[in-house]
């Protein structure tokens, strides 16, 4: 269970893969920015009428200032309260009548607005993007109705969720500046103190056109596109982008723990660990490294995790680890075991260690990384499958300062790691001195 | 996400058949091997990789009694090792080429699903037919398994929605076989032996009346010589056909309270129904889709979140099965709004019940219906959930290519009349998962 991104892996389809689109079934790229700072990116795929609209903004929780934490997800729901030409509920009610989905989700790194519809009506659903964009109502009232329904959202998604509630808790013990230590959806005590004006100031700060990327995939052409962005997106008034908070994380001093007493029915053990994420021409096979390394963890069915910990030891019923390259300044790599009735956890931390400390001191097998280099592009070609992930991949390497550009290298980057790269790697970040460990305890039955 | 994607993913893969505009979406071909099982295949060349899905009649619903889980730990079984392989080298096998192999059951259903890249179609349909044909039975891992399984049931019982699940199940079917989820519990679990997943093997699993919904790279002359070598072998009708099932008896007005330390109380009202064999299936359909299954253009999602803000997400749906299956609204609210917000369900119910469904809401749903046809799908693991659904309830190879015209025919009186039918408030039994103070 991934920590910050725990928040939207919930609710996506389990289908969900972190890894890169690819040149394994990827389309061309073609990209357009405006003089305002607005961009346009599209991958033109005419296999079914059907188009994938995503409005990306370099916006999200690191934006926030202490006390408004939440700030940015509020939008994921006022953009769906009207605007100047739209009344509420109206944009939701037009796509649906053209037989679209709309829906959006927020990280600490981005917002993302997207709406799947017939190919036909993209071109108006850019131009009620825009709309919105540039003229938001922000009514008080609205506000008032949607923070309860945050605050529900925050109930079901963690303070009812014993594994997702610890995630938060481990999150904000193990970094000290880094914002993936803030939930996005935002701690209660703010929320209850969010009001219209922050909202407002937020918006005026942050919903500007040099922070929207436009990505479309789908039954379209790219010169119609670009026309209609012109005419919308790229025909707003520049306005200044203010710089994004991206501390650098300081080195951990040594290993920190906190424990998590719940009403829960079994213990969870989870170590986090912050690591570097990949910066195109610098670390590339660092980073494929690490993605390689915890593939061969948790990724695939002969994942060493399960092999050893539960069917071989038998220390936890279900464990899974996760890094994602596409974070922004660090990824806070984290691994987790969830323990039966007769486990303990300290058993499974040792074992855990045990696990990765070997995996520091001796090469995985070539015919291991073979496997696990197949599967991550196999799963390339697979999510190729699918226009929401392959316009997310786009969006997600453009806001997080990468570049889509860049899209295929990443597979390049993932076939040259040799086993020695592997083993290098885990020696160097994925080490118990930088870990934080966080163990649930059950209080009480659920 | 504001939105729950899970309502449109139940939507997607559950009750609705949705398509692909006519003109544009690939016919599904049809070939039945000699053992009985019918290949149903829809050609998309778009992305070099297959999906297939084998479905047959051997879900939890001939789980023995008492031992809910069994067919569930069966899937698990037969995808964890065969009778040539152990379960290391299995494992190692089937990623070294990237073979995606999973099996499942629903209530109904026992299934087994492939996922492969087009240039490891051979090696996958070797494991394919494996898994199927010859399973390993090792005791070590059974037991493994399933202490592993009764953990998850311990774990899944902090999920609100699982304890909600449960109580509905024994509410619903009381002495029937949809009586429990399909996971079994932990009770139920333990008492499952070797044996019991034998037996079910060898009464179900069996190719006629077997359907394999297929989607992908590949064409019919391709793909069935590949399936007549590998699955020849496989002969035999099962016990029990998918029809073979009583009708659940009507439950109305009972009520079950499971307490939980939440901060939240989870309200599911339910009753039976239609199956999924039901004549007037399109007009309850869109029925639903007004109450609490088009999203945000629901009855339920305005009333309940948008006008009062009391829940994040509000839904309805439901599970269209060989007899009738759960119809269920859900919501999810601070514990002392439960009663309020269960209230304005229940205002809404009877509001549409009494005939209060304007022209205009039935029009925006047909509107929303018909049009995001394409995009339900798009992509191949979305065809391959629709395909071994028509094959498997066995619905006209056309369903897909006629589904926006039934939509369409579907009138204002059929959805009132469909309304009296399932919308009284006092037909539905109520179902609450949440801290005592809010019983």
């Amino acid at each position: 269970m991934p920590l910050r991104l725990m928040f939207i892996l919930s609710l996506l389809s389990s289908c969900f893969m972190a890894a890169s689109s690819a040149s394994a079934g990827g389309g061309k790229l073609q990209e357009a920015t405006f003089k305002n700072g607005a961009k346009l990116i599209v991958e033109e795929d005419h296999s079914a009428p059907v188009a994938m609209v995503q409005v990306w903004l370099k916006v999200g929780g690191r934006d926030e200032v202490p006390g408004k934490t939440g700030l940015a997800h509020v939008f994921e729901h006022m953009m769906f309260k009207g605007s100047k030409k739209l009344a509420a509920g109206e944009y939701s009610k037009r796509i649906a009548a053209m037989g679209g989905r709309d829906n959006a989700f927020t990280t600490t790194d981005y917002t993302a607005f997207f709406e799947t519809v017939p190919a036909a009506r993209v071109s108006e659903v850019i131009g009620m993007e825009a709309e919105r964009f540039a003229h938001l109502a922000l009514r008080d009232k609205d506000f008032q109705k949607e923070i309860r329904v945050i605050m529900e959202e925050r109930r079901m998604r963690t303070e009812d969720d014993p594994n997702s509630h610890m995630f938060e808790e481990l999150s904000a013990v193990s970094l000290r500046l880094h914002p993936y230590r803030n939930p996005v959806i935002g701690w209660m005590q703010d929320l209850k103190k969010l009001t219209i004006e922050d909202v407002r100031a937020f918006y005026k700060l942050h919903y500007v056109p040099g922070n929207a990327v436009v990505v479309v995939v789908g039954d379209v052409d790219f010169k119609q596109v670009e026309k209609r962005v012109a005419a919308t997106f790229g025909k707003m008034k520049a306005r200044p982008i203010a710089p994004r908070f991206n501390p650098t994380e300081p080195e951990p001093f040594g290993p920190k723990r906190i424990e998590v007493r719940l009403p829960a029915q079994l213990p969870m053990l989870a170590v986090t660990i912050p690591v570097p994420v990949w910066k195109p021409g610098h670390n590339d096979i660092e980073a494929a490294s690490l993605a390689l390394a915890t593939h061969i963890l948790s990724g695939g069915r002969s994942a060493l995790m399960s092999r050893e910990l539960v069917d071989k030891k038998r220390l936890a019923f279900s464990v899974g680890a996760g890094y994602d390259e596409a974070s922004m300044g660090l990824d806070l790599w984290y691994a987790y075991g969830m323990l039966g009735p007769k486990q303990t956890t300290a058993a499974f931390e040792k074992g855990l260690w045990a696990l990765l400390n070997h995996m520091a001191k001796t090469p995985v097998s070539a015919k291991r990384l073979a496997a696990a280099k197949r599967n991550i592009t196999a799963d390339e070609v697979f999510a190729q499958d699918s226009l929401y992930l392959r316009a997310k991949r786009i969006g997600r390497l453009e806001v997080a300062g990468i570049g889509a550009e860049n899209r295929d290298k990443w597979l390049q980057a993932i076939g040259r790691v040799t086993p020695a790269d592997i083993q290098k790697t885990v020696a160097r970040w994925l080490r118990r001195d930088r870990s934080t460990t966080g163990i649930l305890t059950p209080e009480a039955k659920s | 996400m504001r939105n729950l994607s899970f309502p449109f993913i139940a939507l997607a893969l559950m009750i609705c058949a949705a398509i692909t505009p006519a003109q544009a979406m690939p016919p599904i071909q049809q070939q039945t091997l000699p053992n009985g099982m019918r290949v149903l295949l829809m050609e998309a060349h778009n992305v070099p990789m297959v999906s297939m899905k084998l479905s047959l009649p051997g879900g939890s619903r001939f789980d023995p009694a008492g031992k809910g889980g069994t067919a569930s730990l069966l899937a698990d079984m037969l995808s964890d090792h065969t009778a040539r392989h152990a379960h290391p080298v299995w494992d190692d096998l089937l990623d070294a080429d990237a073979i995606k192999l999973g099996a499942g059951v629903g209530r109904d259903d026992f299934s087994l699903g492939l996922t492969v890249l087009k240039d490891a179609l051979k090696p996958g349909l070797d494991a394919f037919s494996e898994a199927l044909l010859q399973p390993g039975w090792n005791k070590k891992r059974f037991a493994i398994l399933k202490q592993d399984a009764i953990a998850a049931a311990q774990k899944a019982q902090e999920v609100p929605g699982v304890r909600a699940a449960q109580a509905a199940a024994v509410l619903l079917f009381p002495q029937h076989p949809y009586g429990h989820r399909p996971g079994g519990t932990m009770k139920s679990l333990a008492r499952v032996n070797l044996g019991n997943l034998k037996s079910l093997y060898a009464a179900q699993i069996k190719p006629s009346g077997a359907v394999l919904a297929v989607s992908g790279d590949i064409t019919m002359a391709e793909l069935l010589p590949l399936l007549k070598a590998r699955l020849h072998r496989w002969q035999g009708k099962p016990a029990k056909g998918l029809m073979d099932i009583s009708q659940p008896a009507i439950v109305a007005g009972k009520q079950a309270d499971v307490t939980l330390p939440t901060t939240q109380t989870l309200v599911q009202l339910l009753r039976l129904g239609p199956s999924r064999s039901d004549a007037d299936f399109f007009p309850a359909f869109v029925l639903n889709h007004i109450l609490g299954g088009g999203g945000f253009a629901s009855r339920l999602m305005q009333e309940v979140r948008e006008d009062r803000g009391l829940v994040y997400g509000v839904y309805s749906y439901f599970q269209p099965l060989a007899a009738p299956g759960p119809f269920v609204i859900t919501l999810q609210t601070k514990a002392d709004q439960a009663k309020q917000a269960e209230a304005v369900v229940r205002h809404v119910l009877s509001d549409m019940a009494a005939g209060h469904i304007s022209s205009k809401q039935l029009k925006a749903a047909k509107e929303n219906l018909t049009g995001s046809f394409a995009q339900r799908m798009d992509s191949n693991r979305e065809r391959v959930g629709l395909i071994s659904m028509i094959g498997l309830y066995n619905l006209p190879l056309d369903y897909l290519s006629r589904w926006i015209e039934r939509v369409q025919a579907v009138t204002l009186a059929q959805v009132k009349a469909q309304a009296v039918k399932y919308l009284q408030p006092d037909a539905w039994n109520r179902v609450r998962v949440g801290p005592k103070s809010a019983f």
